[in-house]
């Protein structure tokens, strides 16, 4: 998942995005909370409508 | 991760702080069958099962998630917490365009938007008395639990008396996916589903959108046949998991 800023982010999605069975496509915006413990990995939290 | 602290921060959230610092988040959110569900995001599985622990002590059971059966790490945690599996549900994704599928004699479609609502109620509580009675909605996959009926959401079948089937719609940006296909008890077998699907897919096309997707639960073998024989293929399947 390449960020705005150029780095890449390997990130997997959140329990409610999975809970509420949103699907997430190439080039969708979403905003992501990257881990304290490894700044390469992620989850998604949101995926932006447009 | 000598400081974890497991805390309730609202009725239905929880969070694992470590020094101050969030590293863990609980939620449960009721679907409109009353069901509670259940969502944890960690960055440990030890925090995970913490957690988890809280929740399942604080919360009325029976209790639910929902995992994807590729995620075995997620889905061994859960069961790990005590979890079991109550069904699997296939995920079906379809192209747009297909060829066009003629409806049955005396039968035409009516387009999303423009059904009119007093015999489209009539046609949902049929059919809904008819799942209820058969299979049961308990068995059907969350998407066509009921919820406010509006037309724009159903593409309907119709003969020259009454409506007969209908479609129920999530007009998503990027994809079309189908709730509920259904059709009335006394007019099942004349194809009715099939040319139904054959429309939303083309309506689907018309808007610009590429693919239609639908959950299934495993044992409805007659929408398997339904979506397969449209050319639908498996893209994955969500286990429902319980804990009573």
């Amino acid at each position: 998942m390449p960020k705005t800023n150029g780095h890449a982010v390997l990130a997997h999605i959140s329990g409610k995005i999975r809970k509420n069975r949103i699907r997430i496509l190439p080039f969708d915006r979403v905003l992501v909370e990257l881990s304290p413990y490894d700044l390469t990995r992620g989850r998604i939290l949101y995926r932006y409508r447009n | 991760m000598n400081t974890l602290v497991i805390t309730r921060v609202a009725q239905r959230q929880w969070h694992a702080l470590d020094d101050d610092l969030v590293v863990g988040r609980g939620d449960a959110s009721p679907r409109p069958d009353g069901r509670l569900f259940l969502s944890i995001d960690t960055w440990h599985d030890s925090v995970f099962e913490r957690l988890a622990a809280a929740m399942l002590a604080a919360l009325p059971r029976p209790l639910y998630t929902v995992v994807d059966e590729a995620d075995l790490n997620l889905d061994t945690l859960w069961r790990q917490a005590g979890l079991t599996t109550r069904r699997r549900e296939w995920e079906y994704i379809m192209a747009s365009d297909s060829p066009p599928v003629p409806a049955p004699r005396g039968v035409t479609t009516v387009p999303t938007g423009t059904a009119q609502r007093r015999p489209l109620r009539r046609l949902d509580r049929t059919i809904s008395a008819e799942i209820e009675t058969s299979v049961g909605w308990d068995q059907m996959p969350a998407a066509v639990l009921s919820r406010p009926l509006h037309p724009a959401r159903y593409m309907v079948a119709a003969d020259s008396e009454a409506y007969v089937g209908l479609a129920r719609l999530a007009l998503l940006p990027k994809h079309t996916r189908i709730g509920l296909i259904a059709v009335r008890a006394d007019h099942r077998r004349r194809g009715i589903a099939r040319a139904l699907l054959a429309d939303v897919r083309r309506a689907t096309h018309e808007r610009g959108v590429a693919t239609v997707s639908a959950e299934v639960h495993e044992a409805n073998t007659a929408a398997i046949a339904l979506f397969e024989e449209a050319g639908a293929r498996r893209q994955g399947s969500n286990l429902e998991l319980v804990i009573r």
